[in-house]
């Protein structure tokens, strides 16, 4: 009945890819989330490693994991990366969710929609055409949406022409020689109020009314100038549910390649990934409920036995086995500061490691070495079981994943995803029950 | 005045305006303006007319706040809200859900839709539709004319041109008796103690349109040691909440809560079929209709769904588990109603127990009627819409064979079958099919 072999808590990456690698040992696995995690409110490529002087995401591996003070999750976690990038990979492709680049491709300076860059190396199919080193007397089109207030064409051209955005390391080739901003008008969307990127993303996943719409987007690139060589950079929303079909059709009738520009939450490449992953799970037969906040767990002698939920009226109890928990950081309420200076641990008051109360900001807020506090998180054995300040194992059965780790500052060290997935793996393969179980059938309908 | 004076007047206003408003109104203050809300909203999905929960919700209550609390309360006109939207709604509340910063969207737009309902003069219609119990008793007492009329396309084309409910939303057939006339006058001086006798909260879908639900739960109660002791009582009052009538709802409230707390009290759970009438019971007459004294909480803590109540069994080692074979492929959706009360989807875990039955979640988030929403002229498009993804699923798992469906909601039942023209039943009613399976085999 209420009962999991195991229980995660958090439905974001980290915990969303254990719960898919336990179902595929046959676990029975159960995922609970007091909300939608922050899937939706991210970029939706892998982010592995991108520290100041990483030349590639291995690299920024390799220097994350060197790193004596804090211990960076990846010094425990660094030999997984690569398996578990590929075995993602190959989770989100049966999906239909391609990702192109690899942990040895250079870090290059993607062009974002506030008009900055980022460097990445690893992205979702969507935006891959932005990786590609830029050759001479290439130009970008940024392409804007007629009232879409979410991305000002412009706005961000004029930011991309200075050259400071790119990043000291850049050559001068190594960004477009021009860069133009367009306006497009999409077919019915004249007069609109709060046209929004979800609204757009739906639209493109209907094919009538896309065709249309490409045809008016080649022809405002037609107009915006000599042709030659170039890319267009286009808001993130072609396409919802219907994302390959769109993009495969942009890319055969549009004159120039297209990549897309994630926005502001809510974030469709986001919500791709977390509906792939969510269709992988329960492909697999596992439980996803969102919306009931674990309100205790319950722990016998160093192990919990029970995960309660809190529902409407009375908790509801799910016995288990194991517990992964991939509740976050502050962002996500894994873990909470309070006014007092203390840093805790909600669910099961596991001991955090993090800086004093007096040492939890910086004097610069972009101080690019980060704040202090957002090493904050839960120290863990290789088993991902967490440790006290001595070093002894708290509770037995408990691994924690993603950005709940003590160490990261994911942010300023663009590690986030990387160590998501390597946690949130080498956690299925630490609980994954050693008896045999029937694995529950897959019941997705036609 | 210094600060903390300032924030203490405002939360003694605040509680002065309602006990629950900090947990409601003020839950805006936690919002990170995410967007999840939006994304999961399938009202949003389908129409432009609504332009999202995020919008109506916490973005527009900070002027709602603003003109409720001093020191602006004292000069500034109050506003219902900055933003007559929000009556597309559908109170779904699946928003509320998908929050990961537990704001309380759903409940704080249904507030606003009752305040401009006090603003506005409310229709007829929207009136019409919360007096559940009055239409239920004077459809029943005609029920052969009223069944006919109301599947008569002419009447139904003047009913939409009169009172504006849509010529083809789903509306059920009157049963010929009430529930309470079939069962008899429940007889209070005899009742088995709370160990083996529960309190059935019919509500209005059971007793005056499907009383072979309750009776296949009291069926299934009887089988597992229960008997079922079936109070005065009347609608619980959701219809009026969905529809904006708070004072209506308040009143239908106040009289179900003695008695049920009594009971409540003295240790008996409040058991229901319908997972709406049992959310109301747990959850709205706090968040929505600010009823937070001690028969309303004991009342939310005694109330279970039945699903959840026979899961409970089960955990306990108690429910009898010797079920007949149905085999049978059974299309299960899971109404937005019961996701609000966070117990998982229990139907499930009770179908799994059932030799050779093979339940498949729909999986989609709503059927699109919520309670009366689809049934109204002007919103019964967006509601099929809503519905459609579910409707196609249902047809397909028809096409392969399922010769029926099972959904815990009454309204999402009828919406579905209007839809589908698959007819769709109430889980219990599976269970006591299977029971009768067991039974039949046995001898």
């Amino acid at each position: 009945m209420p009962r999991a072999d195991v229980v995660v808590v958090g439905a974001g990456l980290s915990g969303l890819t254990a719960a898919i690698a336990l179902a595929d040992t046959g676990a029975a696995v159960e995922v609970v989330a007091r909300g939608h995690a922050a899937t939706h409110w991210t970029a939706g490529g892998f982010d592995i490693a991108a520290p100041d002087g990483a030349s590639t995401p291995a690299d920024g591996v390799g220097l994350l994991a060197a790193r004596a003070r804090p211990r960076h999750p990846y010094a425990r976690l660094r030999d997984d990366v690569a398996e578990s990038l590929a075995w993602v990979r190959s989770v989100l492709a049966s999906e239909g969710l391609e990702y192109v680049g690899e942990l040895d491709d250079p870090l290059r300076a993607v062009p974002t929609s506030i008009g900055g860059a980022r460097r990445a190396a690893i992205l979702p199919a969507g935006q891959a055409a932005a990786l590609a080193p830029w050759a001479p007397g290439e130009r970008l089109v940024i392409c804007g949406i007629a009232g879409f207030k979410d991305f000002w064409p412009a706005a961000i051209a004029t930011s991309l022409r200075r050259q400071e955005v790119w990043g000291a390391a850049g050559s001068p080739d190594a960004r477009p020689s021009r860069i133009d901003a367009i306006v497009v008008d999409l077919p019915d969307q004249a007069g609109r109020h709060n046209l929004n990127a979800l609204e757009l993303a739906r639209r493109f996943d209907d094919p009538a009314w896309r065709s249309e719409a490409m045809g008016r987007i080649a022809d405002a690139v037609g107009r915006s100038g000599r042709l030659g060589p170039g890319r267009i950079a286009f808001p993130a929303v072609l396409g919802l549910n219907d994302h390959a079909a769109v993009l495969e059709e942009a890319q055969r009738t549009l004159p120039l390649p297209i990549f897309e520009m994630p926005l502001v939450p809510p974030s469709i490449p986001g919500l791709r990934l977390y509906y792939a992953l969510r269709s992988a799970l329960r492909r697999r037969g596992g439980r996803l409920v969102v919306g009931e906040p674990v309100a205790r767990v319950v722990v016998e002698r160093r192990r919990v036995t029970a995960v309660a939920m809190s529902a409407a009226v009375r908790e509801r109890l799910i016995r288990t086995d194991a517990v992964v928990l991939a509740t976050g950081g502050f962002a996500g309420g894994g873990l909470i500061g309070e006014p007092d200076g203390r840093l805790v641990e909600p669910l099961l008051g596991l001991p955090v490691e993090g800086p004093a109360a007096a040492e939890w900001l910086s004097a610069d807020p972009f101080d690019r070495a980060g704040h202090p506090l957002e090493t904050a998180g839960i120290r863990t054995d290789a088993d991902l079981r967490p440790l006290d300040g001595a070093g002894k194992v708290v509770v037995e059965n408990v691994a924690i994943v993603g950005s709940l780790l003590a160490g990261q500052r994911y942010l300023t060290e663009r590690c986030g995803d990387g160590v998501a997935i390597a946690s949130g793996r080498r956690a299925a393969a630490v609980l994954a029950p050693s008896r045999a179980v029937t694995p529950a059938k897959a019941q997705v309908p036609a | 005045m210094t600060i903390a004076a300032v924030i203490r007047e405002a939360s003694d206003a605040a509680e002065a305006l309602s006990p629950t408003f900090p947990e409601v109104a003020l839950s805006a203050d936690d919002c990170l303006k995410c967007n999840v809300c939006n994304t999961v909203c399938p009202v949003a999905r389908v129409t432009d007319l609504f332009p999202g929960p995020k919008y109506v919700g916490p973005q527009a209550q900070r002027f709602r706040i603003a003109t409720m609390l001093p020191p602006q309360g004292a000069t500034t006109p109050r506003i219902a809200s900055p933003d007559a939207t929000v009556d597309w709604c559908s109170g779904c509340g699946l928003c509320t859900i998908a929050c990961p910063a537990d704001v309380k969207i759903a409940e704080m737009n249904s507030r606003a839709r009752a305040d401009l309902k006090t603003v506005h003069r409310p229709r007829f219609r929207d009136w019409l539709l919360g007096q559940t119990d009055l239409v239920g008793r004077v459809g029943v007492l005609f029920s052969p004319l009223a069944n006919w009329s109301l599947h008569n396309r002419l009447f139904r084309w003047l009913i939409e041109k009169v009172v504006g409910i849509h010529r083809r939303a789903p509306l059920p057939m009157f049963a010929r008796r009430t529930l309470r006339s079939r069962l008899g006058e429940a007889s209070r001086g005899n009742e088995p103690p709370p160990d083996r006798a529960v309190v059935l909260f019919h509500g209005c879908a059971a007793n005056y349109y499907e009383p072979h639900v309750a009776e296949a739960a009291i069926e299934v109660l009887r089988r597992n040691g229960f008997e079922t002791i079936v109070p005065e009582q009347v609608c619980c009052g959701l219809p009026m909440i969905s529809n904006g009538f708070y004072a209506g709802a308040r009143g239908r409230a106040r009289s179900n809560l003695p008695t049920f707390a009594d009971y409540a009290r003295r240790g008996y759970r409040i058991v229901g079929t319908s997972t709406s009438c049992t959310h109301t019971l747990k959850a709205e007459y706090r968040e929505m209709l600010d009823l937070a004294d001690d028969d309303a909480r004991a009342v939310s803590e005694a109330t279970w769904d039945i699903c959840e109540f026979l899961v409970d069994l089960h955990d306990q080692g108690r429910l009898d588990t010797h079920f007949g074979r149905i085999a049978e492929t059974l299309p299960y959706h899971a109404p937005c109603q019961l996701r609000g009360h966070g117990i998982g989807l229990p139907a499930l875990d009770l179908f799994a127990l059932v030799p050779g039955l093979e339940a498949i979640d729909l999986d989609h988030d709503c059927c699109g009627v919520a309670g009366t929403y689809g049934l109204k002229k002007e919103k019964y498009d967006i509601a099929m819409a809503v519905g459609d993804p579910l409707f196609a699923r249902v047809r397909s798992a028809a096409s392969a064979g399922a010769s029926r469906a099972a959904c815990d909601s009454e309204t999402c039942r009828w919406q579905i079958e209007q839809a589908t023209s698959t007819p769709v039943r109430h889980p219990i009613e599976i269970i006591a099919a299977a029971y009768a399976a067991g039974s039949t085999t046995a001898s």
